[in-house]
């Protein structure tokens, strides 16, 4: 059986051709929905893959994370891989408003490192709080920073790197689909600290989505992704230290 | 503003897509020379150098805006595509959510609110200090 999947669906189409058409069933999903939130295309495809890779291996009498591995993962990794190009990409609308960069350059700067600050407390309150224990804490500390720079941090300070992969993913799927919502309950405005808070919270994604809403909060997020992940790299590891983690 | 006046000039000619497919290349090939050099302990991903040097470049003028808008402006829009299979790749996870519970889900989703708005206040309070204390202007131009 399995020798049969991977002649089938080894290939990198298969993972293609599944994360378009989960795509694109969320994009319609969204569109006669008029924009229902949790018909977000990418929350939709996320879900709807996961469980279309579940339901196939469970048919196949395969195991879950083997399949997924075997099957989706060629064709997903081709995509994923375009990421790269399009994280350099927002040099483009941060380049656009370089007149707030220039004015605004040491309130930005301060507000992250104090603002990285502040939220790193209460995340280690709240996961004290909710009974994690220090490796679930640890794992949740660098999820402000893009994968690549969370995960090696995550297991320096005693996580498990594929949690905070995990978070940061989640963080970006849920700004993208609660941007608009949360943005309004909690009365958020001002376009500068918006566009910091989208790209801190969601990284490229939340970025993609402070773009859609203004040329400031998108240069903003932009700026965000980079300077949050270098901060993250400065202060994270010391205040696990201070917290006693490791 | 001289470069906002820039982009909106209409007879600027933007190159050829597979021009610009190719600045992004190259940028993004250095930029992955330049990774190694950071130590383990001081990870700086490729994509981040990369975003940098682009920025770089736009700033001092070697690269013009209209050599790499048109690639630019197309991959943004396909970000939150291109996130599926990182969003699929939870199928990996999911021993881990049942081990860890709810608990570590709900923890993130809190921590995700809490980023987005400890972030976004803190930024209103120092532009705020600009403001009040230092009697700066503060209004932006849409």
């Amino acid at each position: 059986m399995q020798t049969t999947i991977i002649t089938y669906l080894g290939t990198p189409i298969f993972g293609i051709c599944l994360s378009l058409a989960v795509f694109l069933l969320g994009q319609w999903l969204f569109k006669i929905s008029k924009g229902l939130f949790i018909f977000q295309p990418l929350f939709v495809g996320m879900v709807l893959g996961i469980f279309i890779l579940w339901l196939m291996a469970k048919m196949f009498g395969v195991d879950t994370t083997w399949f997924y591995t075997n099957a989706y993962k060629p064709g997903g990794d081709i995509i994923f891989w375009f990421l790269n190009p399009a994280t350099i990409a927002f040099a483009i609308p941060l380049y656009r408003r370089n007149d707030v960069v220039k004015r605004f350059w040491l309130e930005i700067v301060l507000s992250l490192i104090v603002g990285l600050g502040i939220s790193l407390f209460l995340i280690y309150f709240l996961a004290k709080i909710m009974g994690l224990n220090n490796s679930g804490i640890a794992s949740l500390l660098p999820q402000a920073a893009t994968t690549a720079i969370a995960m090696p941090i995550s297991g320096a300070i005693g996580g498990t790197p594929a949690i905070t992969a995990m978070a940061c993913i989640l963080n970006a799927v849920l700004i993208y689909a609660l941007a608009n919502w949360l943005l309004k309950i909690f009365h958020l405005k001002e376009p500068v600290g918006m566009g910091l808070g989208l790209g801190t919270a969601g990284h490229t994604v939340g970025s993609a989505k402070a773009i859609q809403i203004g040329s400031v909060p998108g240069a903003m997020a932009a700026i965000a992704v980079v300077i949050i992940s270098i901060v993250v790299d400065l202060i994270v590891p010391p205040f696990a230290s201070m917290m006693g983690l490791i | 503003m001289a470069d906002k006046a820039n982009t909106t000039q209409a007879e600027k000619k933007e190159a050829p897509i597979l021009v610009q497919m190719g600045i992004f290349a190259a940028v993004l090939f250095v930029s992955s020379l330049i990774s190694p050099l950071f130590p383990p302990k001081f990870p700086v991903p490729t994509p981040v150098i990369g975003l940098v040097l682009l920025y770089l470049l736009l700033t001092l003028h070697i690269i013009k805006l209209e050599w790499v808008e048109k690639f630019a402006d197309f991959m943004i829009g396909l970000i939150a595509f291109m996130f599926v299979p990182s969003g699929i790749q939870l199928t990996a996870s999911l021993d881990i959510m049942k081990a860890q519970g709810l608990q570590l889900i709900i923890a993130i989703i809190i921590s995700t609110v809490i980023l987005l708005v400890v972030v976004a206040y803190t930024t209103s309070f120092f532009i705020m200090i600009r403001t009040k204390v230092f009697h700066k202007d503060a209004t932006i131009e849409d």
